[in-house]
C-alpha cells in the first residue's frame, strides 16, 4: 500500500511541475486559441495531473506546428475508439466491484471462548 | 461541392433523416439509465432508518463521564427520549471526537446538550461546540456498573458509530470506508456490528485489546467484513469490545 501511495505521489508531483510549466508556456506555443486565454488554464491542472506523459508527448509533437485541422485530426479521429474503451472499462469495473463484493457473514454465529470472570 | 448528409444540432429541427435515429438512442439512453439505476439500487444494503434527530431538538442531559477507551456519558438525568440509566456515546460535531475537551474535564459529573443520533440500539449524541455543551458540574455520580461478559470470536464490521447511528446514509461498508476512517481518527467512538447479537447487544463500542483507541491494524480493517477476538465488556447499559488485532481474519 506504501507502495502505491508513494508511487501516486511521484507522479502528482512530475504532473504538477508538468502542468505548471506547460500552462504558463507551452499551451500558447501549441494551441492559437489559448494566447490571452488565461482563466481557464487553471480547470485543465487535474486533468494534467493525471495524463502529463500524454501532454508532453502531444506538446513534443506540436511544437513549431500552427493549429489547424490536421493538428486536431489525430485526437478527434480517436474519439469513437475511446469512447467505445472508456464504456467498456466502466461496465467491467461495475460488474467486477458487484463480483468481488464480500458477502455479510450472517451465518457467522459469535463464539464464546471461555467464560466470564 | 457542398456536403448534403444531415447534420444534427440540438436547437434546430431534427433533419428528417436522423428522427428515427435520434429517437432510437434516446429511447435507448433512457432505458439504459433505468435499467442501470434498478440494478445498482436493488443490489445495495437497506441504510436503515438512522438519523440526527433534530426533531426531538436538543437534549440535556446529567450524567457521569467516562473517557477511555472515548467518551461517553452514564445518564443519571435523562429526557423524554433518554433514559436515565442508559450510556449514550459522545462525539463532536463533523467529523471530530470530544474527547479534546472531555479528558480536561475536572469533575466525574456533567450537563451534556447534543443532538440525539439513532438508528435501531445504537444511539449517540452529537456535542457540538464541546466547550459550551459539555460542562462540569459539582456532585458526585454514582459508581458505573462494569461487568465482564467474557472472550468471544465475533464477526461482523467496525464502523464509525456516528456515521452508522445515522449521520451518513449508508453509514457502512466499503463505500464508506474513507469516512469511516476520517471520522474515528477524528475522535469518533468506533462500534462493532455483529452478525448476531452477542448477550443482547447487536453492536459495541470497539477499542484496543489494552483498552486503548483503536491502533493502526484495527483502524486498516475499518469497513472490511472480519471475525476477531477479544474480552466483552458491559460498561453500563453499553457493550465494549476489547479486540485483538493479532486474531484478526478477512472474510471472503
Amino acid at each position: 500500500m506504501n507502495l502505491v501511495i508513494l508511487f501516486v505521489q511521484v507522479w502528482g508531483g512530475i504532473g504538477a511541475v508538468v502542468a505548471l510549466v506547460f500552462l504558463i508556456f507551452g499551451i500558447s506555443r501549441i494551441d492559437e486559441d489559448a494566447r490571452g486565454a488565461l482563466s481557464f488554464r487553471p480547470l485543465l491542472i487535474p486533468g494534467i495531473l493525471i495524463i502529463w506523459p500524454l501532454v508532453i508527448w502531444r506538446w513534443w509533437q506540436l511544437t513549431g506546428t500552427t493549429t489547424t485541422s490536421v493538428t486536431r485530426s489525430a485526437p478527434r479521429e480517436s474519439h469513437a475508439i475511446v469512447a467505445v474503451v472508456l464504456a467498456v472499462i466502466v461496465s467491467a469495473t461495475l460488474f467486477t466491484t458487484e463480483a468481488i463484493r464480500q458477502e455479510w457473514p450472517s451465518h457467522l454465529a459469535p463464539i464464546r471462548l471461555d467464560q466470564a470472570q | 461541392m457542398s456536403d448534403k448528409r444531415p447534420f444534427f444540432v440540438g436547437y434546430l429541427p431534427t433533419p428528417r433523416e436522423l428522427r428515427l435515429l435520434l429517437i432510437s438512442v434516446a429511447v435507448a439512453a433512457i432505458t439504459a439509465f433505468v435499467v442501470a439505476a434498478w440494478a445498482v439500487g436493488t443490489t445495495q444494503d437497506n441504510p436503515g432508518d438512522g438519523r440526527l434527530r433534530f426533531d426531538l431538538g436538543r437534549q440535556t442531559i446529567v450524567g457521569v463521564l467516562e473517557t477511555s477507551p472515548y467518551p461517553m456519558v452514564h445518564v443519571t438525568h435523562g429526557t423524554d427520549v433518554i433514559a436515565t440509566g442508559e450510556t449514550l456515546m459522545l462525539a463532536g460535531a463533523g467529523k471530530f471526537g470530544v474527547e479534546p475537551h472531555a479528558s480536561r474535564v475536572d469533575s466525574p459529573v456533567v450537563e451534556v446538550t447534543g443532538v440525539l443520533l439513532n438508528r435501531g440500539d445504537i444511539r449517540m449524541l452529537q456535542v457540538p461546540n464541546p466547550r459550551r455543551n459539555l460542562k462540569a458540574i459539582d456532585g458526585e455520580g454514582p459508581s458505573v456498573n462494569s461487568k465482564n461478559l467474557g472472550r468471544w470470536r465475533l464477526a461482523g464490521e467496525i464502523c464509525d458509530g456516528k456515521c452508522l447511528a445515522g449521520a451518513m446514509r449508508p453509514g457502512r461498508g466499503i463505500a464508506h470506508k474513507a469516512c469511516a476512517e476520517l471520522c474515528i481518527e477524528g475522535g469518533v467512538p468506533p462500534v462493532f456490528v455483529t452478525t448476531q447479537p452477542v448477550a443482547d447487544h447487536e453492536f459495541m463500542l470497539i477499542a484496543n485489546g489494552d483498552g486503548e483507541p483503536l491502533n493502526s491494524e484495527l483502524l486498516e480493517k475499518v469497513g472490511v467484513y472480519i471475525s476477531l477476538e477479544g474480552e466483552l465488556i458491559q460498561r453500563g447499559s453499553l457493550a465494549v469490545f476489547l479486540a485483538n488485532h493479532e486474531s484478526i481474519e478477512v472474510l471472503p
